[in-house]
């Protein structure tokens, strides 16, 4: 029996020390990925390089304005779009939890987030691009804003439904009427982790260079026309990594630093935010 | 009787085919402090959501009868308009998180958007807490977060919501179950000078409390009013076997 | 203060108005036998009906205290404590009309030569100022003034014994007196109980305020040894 005490002991040794090992495992690859991208992009970065529209072949220099204005026009009226009609959902969802309708659109919910940003990029381009025969950046923010849905539209659910119901009967109880109920209390007491999942869901949007490929497509210069062609850096990425030329390869790096600082700012924003906000229940 | 306040008359409540609230007839009067006793799922609870009209909120929740306020069926008026005249605290002291104490206490007009001055706001606010027994404790820090507070205050800061809006009735649903011993008996000492300026229905499981806060106490049984009488009668000589039986633990 | 002590307040304020009360009728019953005074003596004889009326009340204060507040501890012995002087109490104004009673009934009024002999005025004096001291400490929860009772009760006690002899003489010496001399020795036996009440009732008050029980104290400690106190 001790005999087996001690084989056992040191397999549950064995079993932590695994698992401990993979734990630490999984940051290796977003430090190299950090390091690698750093080195090889943060010398592209300065004052030049964030202010001008890429140079032509041969020159020296050039910039990736027209990304970072297109990237930034795209994704807030993506978010424009999908804010609202996520959130609003999203307190269906939360509010009616046993209904058919709660339960049908739930699952739509999970199935549209599993559709491949591909497909979104395809599809939009038939509803949209096709009929009005440009691509645009419109049409890249609705691509963007059905990306976008999903996330909010669980976020606000998922935070909502974290609420005690004790809280809206406290608001119900004092006769304030349903539409303020949720307007004035749930909204507000769960605004942190709301406001989490729409930045996350930002974070993942502004990275997607497929859905924008059809919609969206790209463009060399400078552009507030939302009804044109647009750049946007994972496009300005895509397009300029596969060329052939040193110099844009150059221009690519540094997007990509820029792309993945947002990122990553985006996200630490987050965290701090729902520290910061969370509501003490 | 003209000093009725609210009177029940053949009041039902159902949950879909469930039905929780047999038949009840009972009338109160003003400034008493009536408490509602009774084992769990007797439908007290039930019936006090009946009176404000929270019943119905739950889905599946019907009810038939009347609930007269002051002679009028409460079925007959505007919901919203019922709960604002009738207050509420509920069993775990909810105040809004994202509100400081001062909008806590004048949450009632913040929320249903009723414009005041500042100054009309400051006396709520003071009055409201000192009525609820809180105004010295918290009067410096007003604008610190509601949820700061103990569980008593907090449930204190709950009656001064309540009492902020100037109800007529104030509804209590098994107020001191999620507070320890000596919140409890700061919210009982409350009960007793409420009473000079409201009339109070509190459900309680806990029957030393009934007896201890109130003038009349309702037994509650399986969905029925068993018996309703003077609190010092319910607990020295109950009329009804099934009360004796409740109140000296003998429920099989 | 919370209701429980208000509670206990006002129950404290009726014992203290009934033992005012018994109080004004041991007196008057004093008063009517020395002065003869049967209207007095029948005053206390009706009013007898407000001790009794006080006695029912406080009961019926002490049953509702006990059913709606469970109290404990010291707030518990407060109420025994309430309940068993009460009843004492209103022995005690029991005493006072059956002396009454005896005064309406005596044909001829008490001679104080008599009186005088059998140191009844001073007995019943004794006895008042004992029953008052009790309020008194009850009313302050004094227990040394409490302890004071049981001393004093030997006073009275000591009368007592003496009574038979010194009535046995004044019969002896004029065989007319034989009625109201049983009377007086009646009267004597009465007060002693008087006495008798009032220590149960300091130890009543002794009991509430310390926790202590006195009851039975003297006689189990004197078979132990004698100068126990």
């Amino acid at each position: 029996m001790e005999a087996r005490i001690g084989t056992r002991n040191t397999k549950s040794m064995i079993f932590k020390g695994v698992i401990m090992f993979f734990a630490f495992l999984i940051t290796v690859p977003l430090i190299i990925i950090l390091l690698y991208i750093i080195k090889q992009g943060v010398g592209q970065v300065n004052w030049h390089f964030l202010t001008h529209v890429p140079a032509p072949v041969g020159e020296v220099g050039g910039g990736i304005i027209n990304a970072l204005a297109g990237s930034f026009i795209m994704v807030l009226i993506a978010s424009i779009i999908s804010i609202p009609v996520g959130m609003l959902a999203g307190i269906y969802l939360s509010e009616n939890p046993n209904t058919k309708l709660a339960h049908y659109s739930g699952l739509c919910v999970d199935i549209l987030q599993g559709v491949p940003s591909i497909v979104v990029g395809i599809v939009v381009y038939f509803w949209l691009v096709k009929p009005l025969g440009t691509f645009s950046a419109i049409s890249g923010s609705i691509a963007l804003a059905i990306m976008m849905l999903p996330i909010v539209i669980r976020s606000t659910e998922q935070t909502l439904k974290l609420l005690p119901d004790s809280l809206k009967e406290a608001a119900l109880s004092l006769g304030v009427p349903y539409h303020r109920v949720i307007l004035k209390v749930i909204i507000p007491c769960g605004f942190s982790g709301i406001l989490s999942g729409i930045m996350l869901s930002i974070a993942r949007v502004i990275g997607e260079t497929a859905p924008l490929l059809f919609t969206a497509f790209g463009n060399p210069y400078l552009s507030g026309a939302i009804n044109k062609p647009m750049e946007s850096l994972p496009h300005l990425i895509f397009t300029y990594a596969t060329s052939p030329y040193d110099d844009w390869h150059n221009l690519a790096w540094g997007a990509s630093f820029i792309l993945l600082m947002f990122v990553l700012i985006l996200n630490i924003v987050t965290k701090v935010i729902t520290r910061k906000w969370k509501i003490q229940l | 009787m003209e000093n009725t306040i609210v009177k029940a008359e053949n009041y039902n409540s159902y949950f879909g085919d469930n039905h929780v609230v047999k038949d009840v007839n009972i009338s109160i009067n003003k400034n008493e402090v009536i408490a509602v006793m009774g084992p769990s799922g007797c439908g007290k609870t039930t019936f006090l959501r009946g009176i404000n009209r929270m019943h119905e909120l739950i889905p599946g929740a019907t009810s038939t009868g009347k609930i007269l306020l002051d002679g009028e069926n409460v079925y007959d008026m505007n919901a919203i308009y019922v709960r604002c005249k009738i207050g509420m605290v509920f069993q775990r002291p909810n105040p809004f998180p994202n509100m400081s104490i001062y909008e806590n206490v004048v949450a009632g007009y913040l929320l249903n958007g009723l414009k005041i001055s500042k100054a009309e706001k400051d006396v709520i606010v003071e009055k409201s807490l000192t009525s609820a027994a809180l105004w010295k404790e918290v009067k410096d820090s007003l604008h610190k977060k509601g949820t700061f507070l103990s569980g008593g205050q907090q449930q204190r800061l709950c009656i001064a919501r309540a009492i902020a809006m100037e109800p007529e009735l104030i509804l209590f649903d098994e107020p001191t179950s999620a507070l320890d011993p000596i919140s409890t008996s700061s919210v009982e000492a409350l009960f007793h000078e409420l009473k000079a300026n409201y009339t109070l229905i509190i459900v309680t499981h806990n029957m030393q409390q009934a007896a201890r806060v109130s003038d009349r106490t309702a037994f509650f049984y399986l969905g029925e009013l068993v018996e309703f009488d003077d609190t010092k009668q319910m607990f020295t000589n109950p009329k009804d076997t099934r009360t004796q039986n409740y109140i000296t633990g003998r429920f099989s | 203060m919370t209701p429980l002590e208000n509670e206990i307040a006002a129950l404290k304020k009726e014992l203290v108005n009934m033992w005012i009360l018994v109080q004004s009728q041991l007196n008057k019953a004093k008063e009517a036998m020395v002065q003869f005074d049967k209207d007095l003596a029948r005053e206390v004889l009706v009013k007898e009906k407000r001790v009794n009326s006080f006695e029912l009340k406080i009961d019926m204060d002490c049953e509702n205290i006990f059913a709606l507040h469970c109290p404990v501890a010291v707030d518990l012995r407060f109420l025994l404590a309430a309940l068993k002087i009460n009843t004492n109490l209103e022995r005690i104004g029991d005493i006072a009309a059956g002396i009454a009673l005896y005064v309406v009934e005596s044909a001829v009024n008490f001679d104080m030569d008599a009186l005088e002999k059998t140191s009844l005025i001073r007995m019943y004096d004794e006895a008042v100022n004992i029953l008052m001291d009790t309020r008194t400490a009850f009313e302050k929860e004094d227990t040394v003034l409490a302890r004071s009772i049981f001393k004093r009760d030997d006073v009275l006690d000591d009368i007592n014994d003496n009574a038979p002899g010194i009535v046995a003489e004044i019969i002896k010496a004029d065989l007319n007196i034989l009625p109201e001399a049983l009377y007086m020795l009646s009267i004597i036996r009465k007060l002693e109980r008087v006495g008798d009440q009032s220590k149960n009732i300091a130890e009543e008050i002794i009991f509430y305020v310390e926790a202590k029980i006195l009851k039975h104290y003297e006689s189990s400690q004197k078979n132990k040894s004698e100068d126990e106190e």
